[in-house]
């Protein structure tokens, strides 16, 4: 017993009911907190999935196109041109379509669907199960294509793993095969996916232009090895003009987190949505805290008449804060992850609980609780030791 | 040597043990309560003088103003008006600083408890040796041997819940001492414990006392302990109406008494001398009156031996229970002798007003004096 008595933590401690419910404030804090994060990263997470899927160093695209969902595009002349610097290995077109593809089963009604285009015998996906790869024959057949699992359930397919290929639909009222199933995933602008041949699309397509197939969403380039990204990218990039803009896979990925989050009201949602679950666990903590420090005043002012110092009391307080966080944070991190795992069920969206974003929500957690702590000490230094006698 | 002579030989032997350091100096304190137009006066031109290792009871009606001068003199409020000296420090205008490194040196003991609720008997009286610096195993079996004492050897470790309230008043007295302060406020300490703990409280306060030279101030009601006070302390409505070395002025009531001279004094008027009458040592050789000075005094010999000396020659010896210095302030003229100490001495002193209220109030005493005077010749 070489220490000093542990007075935080016991009086922390000391009624088993009033730390039920000081640690239930807490949790609940917590959990709000983490479910405005997951959603906010869910939706980023969901948004760029498909991009982490592209096998491609370094991505061409307008720099008018703010985000994927938007259809500003740029010449497939552009591809050549940056096929020709010595450090490029290929650069493959990608194509999209999100607003005039409309996709129903007979007989029901038609939603947007985003359909994407390639050239079969040079994919752009990295396809690490193997489904796309291993489907690329059923989609050389025409009016052919393979259909997101994860897609909403409104398109009325049996995407089961027992479902039996292929169902007859209609795209862009043309009729469609879905011949088989891939899994990438759903986000706040694309309610499912389909995938098909730059063939079949022009089909479907036609209006893009003369030759459907003459612009391009998006460029994949893949670099020749030991070649490095930054640099090439800045070749490249003095090569084509301003016209189109070359970018890192990270940094595309990050150009369309940022235009979610920055550009939409959802970073702000979200965020306010965070800040709220802040500002209600700061108010629970410093109740509890306040209400400790009111219901044992005589006892503290007995220490101040003792002779304890001011500074023993802040750093009484903050302790019991920073228990108190410990204390919430746990239970209320397991009970989030459990959540997450539920709603990225139900939504289809992609829910993760990654090291820094769990670091983050403790940060919160902590200075929530040392804030509160800070504000409850102004009381604790207010009292009065000739109030005693 | 027989029980008469004790009470003088202890007497002063008890004066030459004590220090003169005062521990507490209340100089003309006023304080208020409010401001404005609720201001109240409510101590008024407080004077007290308190020497180190006293125990002081200070009793009065409520409102009185005891408490507002123990808090004053705890540093637990502010000087407002006057000085006020504690252990050495001025407190009126003291900082911070000083006042925290001041409460450490104090041990309250407070009416209610006011004990942790979430911590055992035995780390409630920790949390003051704690402050104080002192290391744990100094501090653990000091803590337990005064909880033994205080007959909570077995308790040590329970929470204030399973304790009465006349043991958990216990923790409290433990914990106002247990770190050894040179000075001790106490209020109503006694008031919820029984008579068997109540007197083990005051008993340890008297061994504080005694040896460490703790000073304790007590505000009490309770009857019970008024024997272990040095000193009682009265206030009514915010002066002090009474402060009396009540001990020492036992002492002093009996000793005076063996004196020959004082024998046939009334109890009244020994109690008088007793209040008025000082206490001074003379080393061996020492003057202590000159023949043709004015003289002030009267002098009786508590302790030793003087030589008087008349114009150059030794004309008597004096010893213990005799007194001299009467003449110059009787007959009002020029001291008539030399007295000089020959042994260490130790003289008991009346001024000479004093001696003459004394003289005034007593006529047995103005005869026995002047008997005196007359058989000397």
């Amino acid at each position: 017993m070489s220490s000093a008595v542990p007075l935080a933590w016991k009086n922390l401690t000391h009624d088993r009911r009033k730390l039920a419910i000081a640690i239930g404030g807490v949790v609940f804090a917590v959990m709000l907190m983490f479910q405005q994060r997951g959603f906010n990263d869910a939706l980023f997470d969901s948004t760029v999935e498909i991009a982490k899927e592209f096998d491609a160093d370094l991505i061409i695209v307008n720099p008018l196109r703010f985000s994927l969902s938007s259809e500003i595009r740029f010449p497939r002349s552009v591809l050549d041109l940056a096929a020709s610097h010595h450090g490029v290995m290929s650069a493959k077109p990608l194509f999209i379509e999100n607003i005039a593809a409309r996709l129903r089963r007979d007989g029901t009604r038609a939603y947007p669907i985003r359909v994407i285009a390639f050239d079969l015998e040079s994919p752009v996906f990295i396809d690490g199960r193997g489904e796309i790869t291993s489907q690329l024959a059923s989609l050389r057949e025409p009016n052919s294509a393979i259909m997101d699992r994860l897609s909403m359930k409104n398109y009325k397919f049996n995407l089961t793993r027992d479902a039996k290929f292929p169902q007859r639909g209609e795209l862009s009222q043309r009729p469609l095969d879905i011949v088989g199933t891939f899994q990438l995933g759903r986000d706040f602008a694309h309610d499912g996916n389909l995938i098909m041949s730059k063939e079949n699309f022009s089909n479907y397509f036609p209006y893009r232009g003369s030759d459907p197939l003459s612009i391009v969403d998006l460029g994949m380039v893949k670099l020749n090895t030991n070649e490095k990204a930054p640099d090439v990218c800045r070749e490249l990039q003095a090569i084509v003009g301003d016209k189109v803009a070359i970018l890192t896979k990270q940094q595309f990925i990050y150009k369309e987190v940022r235009f979610w989050s920055k550009s939409t009201p959802v970073g702000v949602i979200f965020f306010i949505g965070t800040l709220m679950g802040f500002v209600v666990g700061v108010i629970i903590c410093y109740q509890i805290l306040a209400n400790d420090i009111s219901e044992h005043m005589s006892e503290f002012a007995t220490l101040k008449a003792m002779g304890y110092k001011n500074q023993y009391f802040f750093r009484l307080v903050i302790c019991q804060a920073m228990y108190l966080a410990i204390l919430g944070f746990v239970p209320g991190f397991i009970l989030s992850w459990m959540l997450f795992l539920i709603n990225s069920n139900r939504t289809g969206l992609l829910m993760e609980l990654t090291p820094p974003r769990v670091a983050l929500i403790l940060v919160a957690t902590l200075c929530m609780c040392i804030l509160s702590g800070l504000l409850a000490v102004r009381k604790l230094l207010a009292a009065d030791p000739a109030s005693l006698f | 040597m027989n029980s008469d002579e004790i009470n003088l030989e202890s007497l002063i032997d008890a004066w030459e043990l004590s220090s003169e350091e005062l521990s507490i100096n209340v100089d003309h304190v006023n304080h208020f309560y409010g401001t404005g137009d609720t201001k109240k006066q409510v101590l008024f031109d407080n004077c007290l003088r308190i020497q180190r290792g006293e125990i002081v009871i200070m009793t009065g009606p409520s409102g009185s103003g005891k408490t507002t001068l123990l808090t004053l003199v705890g540093t637990l409020r502010s000087v407002q008006e006057g000085s006020l000296q504690v252990l050495g420090k001025e407190l009126n205008g003291i900082s911070a600083k000083d006042t925290t490194e001041l409460r450490k040196k104090t041990g309250f003991i407070f009416q209610a408890h006011n004990l942790f609720e979430s911590l055992t008997a035995f780390q409630n009286v920790r949390m003051a040796t704690e402050l104080t610096g002192i290391p744990m195993h100094v501090a653990g079996p000091r803590i337990e041997a005064a909880l033994t004492r205080l007959g909570l050897g077995h308790r040590m470790q329970y929470k204030p819940k399973l304790l009465s309230g006349g043991q958990k008043q216990r923790v409290a007295v433990a914990r106002g001492m247990i770190h050894e302060p040179q000075l001790i406020l106490a209020d109503e300490p006694t008031a919820a414990l029984d008579a068997e703990s109540g007197r083990e409280v005051v008993t340890i306060f008297q061994e504080l006392a005694r040896e460490k030279n703790c000073t304790i101030l007590i505000v009490t009601h309770d009857n019970r302990i008024l024997d272990v006070a040095d000193r009682i302390v009265s206030m009514v409505d915010g002066q002090i109406c009474s402060n009396v070395l009540v001990r020492r002025n036992a002492l002093m009531c009996l000793a005076i008494k063996e004196f020959a001279i004082f024998s046939s004094l009334t109890p009244q008027s020994i109690s008088h001398v007793a209040e008025k009458v000082t206490l001074k040592n003379y080393p061996a050789g020492a003057e202590i009156i000159r023949q043709g000075e004015i003289g002030h005094e009267f002098f009786l010999i508590g302790r030793g031996d003087v030589e008087v000396e008349v114009d150059g020659k030794i004309v008597n010896t004096l010893t213990k229970g005799a007194f001299f210095g009467e003449i110059s302030l009787v007959k009002r003229q020029p001291r008539t002798a030399t007295v000089r100490a020959k042994t260490n001495v130790v003289c008991f002193l009346l001024s000479k007003d004093e001696f003459q209220s004394v003289m005034d109030s007593s006529k047995s005493f103005e005869e026995e004096l002047r008997n005196a005077i007359f058989s000397r010749r």
